[in-house]
């Protein structure tokens, strides 16, 4: 048999990697039905603690259980820590970029970025020119996707700077695993998780000026996917969780309507997209934002964390060129790299692309959670044209990259355990300094070779492990 | 030429208001074509100037007293220089080239462009353009509504200034050239046209150049600017929010008049205390 994956446990003759054999000596004692009962645990606890999540595209509106494995993906320490130096490193210069961006735009300036490909992308957000913030920080909470290739080799596949999720299920993923098998974490180091609540809310306090401002958190309502995330970090941090309409502004400033009267908030920790934050401001159909917040915000009386206009910085017309901004703003070589990427608004790119669509990864500009992508080898000659024509009529709205072959794990399935191709994404928090979280969210796509690992498309979590080596 | 704008607005309601919230952009700034003489704002109460995202002048009005109306009046006299064509600006102006919800341009619409213009994005081209809009969309007070998009009225061949600015805006988008949304005053010796009025400015040989399609004029001698930005909701003079009050009426009444300079000393260029209109009983 051929290997063309990178298999996190094995190595290419079968052999267990090092951080791995605890675990696989571990799964070779461990009595078959003992290992389906704990599974079959974890099913009913994760209902029981209401940990679903609501299906886009579903008619029914569906909620659903996020499948769980029970394998963990796991990660040496030595290797993490370029991981986390990587992530740091990024987002550091995302910041920069944002701030250079709605200030003096030395990057335009430089010829480094073209300014069309940002001033007039939609996610540019004219109330941000000229703003200044509190520690010129734009992405206080950044999710960096990564995967591997066929050699091990991490890759950035791309950055979230603006509600990035999935927080929740790494924490719950770790608390479920302490649970059923606490006896692996007495039998090696594994680095904890469990104080990212108190560094979240670290992190958003001190994105004001305040000395103890007051924090809440912002959800569209219990109708979003991610609501069940929303309420478990604002009971893990201690905080508010508000809708919109809990919320009013007066003369600039915002306030909560509480049993007890107005409460004023310094710190919104947002998860709505920018576009339903104002009605006055932005799309006037929105039920769901503050009707004043922008005027707020602009006259600096309250934190918005993302800040608006993070969007520019991770759209994927945007993404060819964060290794530039690493070399530009820091003066540093990119620890991690980028995906290659054919921009297909531009014509000599687009016509590779076109001639090459079975072998490539075609993804919209705009899009996210694995809506609107062509994989290529995976898809049939239908899917291929529909996207050729997609392409030829909008081209500015796609961009294109190499199948990467994303490493495999092993996973739970119905006949025993096979390999899956797994993601992870570390959540990095930028406060007072850059931090994150040892590990991140793993996402495993469940199907039989399938390289999308979006839970919107089937995919299933597995707790991350940084081990000592 | 000088103008004096009286523009009062009232908002009556038929139940009691228990909170509202306004975004009022009436307030003119000094620019290249225009001198801001003297300028009053009639507010329920007193409310702070800021900048909004596109440079101008916001005022946001919070009411959380209950209340049954609302009247936002604005007065004042402002200098209109007739001779000039354009007017520069230091931020980019490609922000511009998006297109909105109403801006959008469909296949129609970005055919309609190219034929006009075979692609030429002078200023003559653009003036072609703005006399073919003004012709294919026909001047039909009530044929369409304040959230009408672009390609609706352009579909229908009827709208008002509104509609004429936003096709002008979707054609000269989908051409490449950015382009942007005023709000503002038209001083009209006709009364065919409301005084409140919208025009739009494209941004030709790096300054802003006024294309009035309604009124097919690319020199805006009788207009003062009030507001910029992609579309009529970034700029209109008033964008509110309320709690409660069921049905609304609103009135809006505006009288541009030309004031000979001769006619006003100097000494009366000092702002007269417009009355202010008490809506809420305070205490």
């Amino acid at each position: 048999m051929i290997r063309t994956f990178y298999d996190e446990m094995y190595d290419a003759g079968g052999i267990v990697r090092p951080h791995y054999r605890e675990f696989a000596r571990w799964l070779g004692e461990a009595p078959p039905e003992l290992l389906a009962q704990r599974r079959r645990e974890a099913d009913l606890l994760f209902h029981r603690a209401g940990i679903t999540f609501t299906l886009y595209g579903d008619e029914q509106g569906t909620e659903r259980l996020i499948p769980f494995d029970t394998i963990p993906r796991s990660i040496p320490a030595s290797e993490w820590r370029v991981v986390e130096r990587g992530c740091i490193q990024r987002v550091k210069a995302l910041n920069m970029f944002l701030a250079d961006l709605y200030h003096d735009q030395r990057i335009i300036k430089a010829g480094i970025i073209p300014a069309e490909q940002v001033l007039a992308n939609e996610q540019y957000q004219l109330a941000m020119q000229g703003l200044n913030l509190h520690r010129d920080l734009y992405s206080h909470i950044s999710g960096v996707d990564l995967v591997r290739d066929g050699d091990g080799t991490y890759y950035v596949l791309e950055d979230n700077l603006r509600t990035p999720s999935g927080v929740s299920y790494m924490l719950e993923d770790r608390k479920m695993m302490m649970r059923l098998f606490p006896e692996l974490f007495a039998a090696q180091r594994i680095a904890p998780i469990d104080h990212y609540p108190n560094l979240l809310l670290d992190t958003l306090k001190s994105s004001s000026p305040l000395d103890n401002p007051s924090v809440v958190v912002l959800t569209p309502g219990r109708f979003n996917s991610a609501f069940f995330e929303h309420a478990f970090l604002a009971r893990e941090m201690g905080v508010e969780l508000v809708e919109g309409a809990d919320l009013f502004v007066r003369d600039d400033r915002v306030f909560m309507r509480t049993t007890d009267g107005p409460k004023a908030v310094d710190v919104i920790y947002r998860r709505l997209d920018d576009a339903f934050l104002d009605p006055l401001a932005f799309n006037p159909d929105s039920m769901l934002g503050v009707p004043g917040l922008l005027s707020a915000y602009r006259s600096g009386n309250v934190v918005l964390a993302n800040a608006i206009g993070t969007g520019v910085a991770d759209d994927k017309s945007v993404y060819p060129f964060v290794t530039d901004m690493i070399r530009f703003y820091l003066d540093e070589e990119p620890i991690l790299k980028n995906v290659p990427t054919w921009q297909c608004r531009k014509p000599e790119e687009l016509s590779h692309v076109l001639a090459n669509l079975g072998d490539l990864v075609v993804k919209e500009t705009q899009g996210s959670g694995g809506y609107g992508m062509l994989v290529g080898p995976a898809a049939t000659a239908a899917e291929i044209e529909s996207f050729r024509a997609r392409l030829k009529a909008k081209p500015h709205a796609y961009i294109a990259q190499p199948t990467l072959c994303l490493s495999t794990c092993p996973t739970f399935v119905e006949n025993g355990i096979a390999p899956r191709h797994i993601d992870l994404r570390p959540f990095v928090l930028a406060g007072r300094e850059t931090r994150v979280v040892p590990g991140g969210l793993t996402r495993v796509a469940l199907r039989e070779g399938s390289l999308v690992v979006n839970s919107s498309q089937g995919g299933g979590t597995k707790d991350t492990w940084v081990v000592e080596d | 030429m000088r103008l004096s704008i009286s523009h009062e607005t009232t908002y009556h309601y038929d139940d009691q208001v228990r909170a509202s919230i306004q975004y009022l952009r009436l307030t003119p700034h000094d620019s290249e074509r225009q001198q801001v003489l003297s300028w009053q704002l009639a507010l329920p109460r007193p409310v702070r100037a800021q900048i909004d995202p596109f440079g101008n002048i916001l005022h946001v009005l919070t009411l959380d007293e209950p209340h049954e109306a609302i009247v936002i009046g604005a007065r004042g006299q402002v200098e209109i220089d007739e001779k000039r064509e354009s007017e520069h600006e230091s931020q980019s102006s490609l922000p511009f080239l998006r297109f909105t919800r109403l801006t959008e341009a469909d296949e129609a619409i970005r055919a309609f462009a190219v034929a006009q213009t075979q692609k030429r994005t002078d200023r003559t081209a653009l003036i072609d353009m703005m006399h073919a809009l003004n012709e294919h969309i026909t001047y039909t007070p009530g044929a369409t509504a304040v959230d009408t998009c672009a390609a609706q009225a352009f579909a229908n061949r009827a709208g008002v200034c509104q509609d004429h600015t936003h096709a002008f805006l979707a054609c000269a988008r989908s051409l490449g050239v950015p382009a942007r949304y005023v709000s503002g005053y038209l001083y009209s010796d006709s009364s065919e046209h409301l005084s409140s009025h919208a025009w739009a400015e494209a941004w030709i040989d790096d300054a802003w150049y006024s294309f009035d399609v309604t009124n097919q004029l690319a020199i805006p001698e009788r207009h003062l600017k009030l507001a910029v930005g992609l579309d009529y909701l970034d700029a209109c003079p008033v964008r509110g929010m309320r709690r409660g009050g069921g049905c609304e009426q609103m009135h809006a009444k505006v009288v541009v008049s030309p004031s000979a300079p001769i006619a006003v000393p100097a000494a009366k260029k000092k702002p007269v205390p417009a009355p202010m209109i008490q809506v809420q009983r305070q205490g």
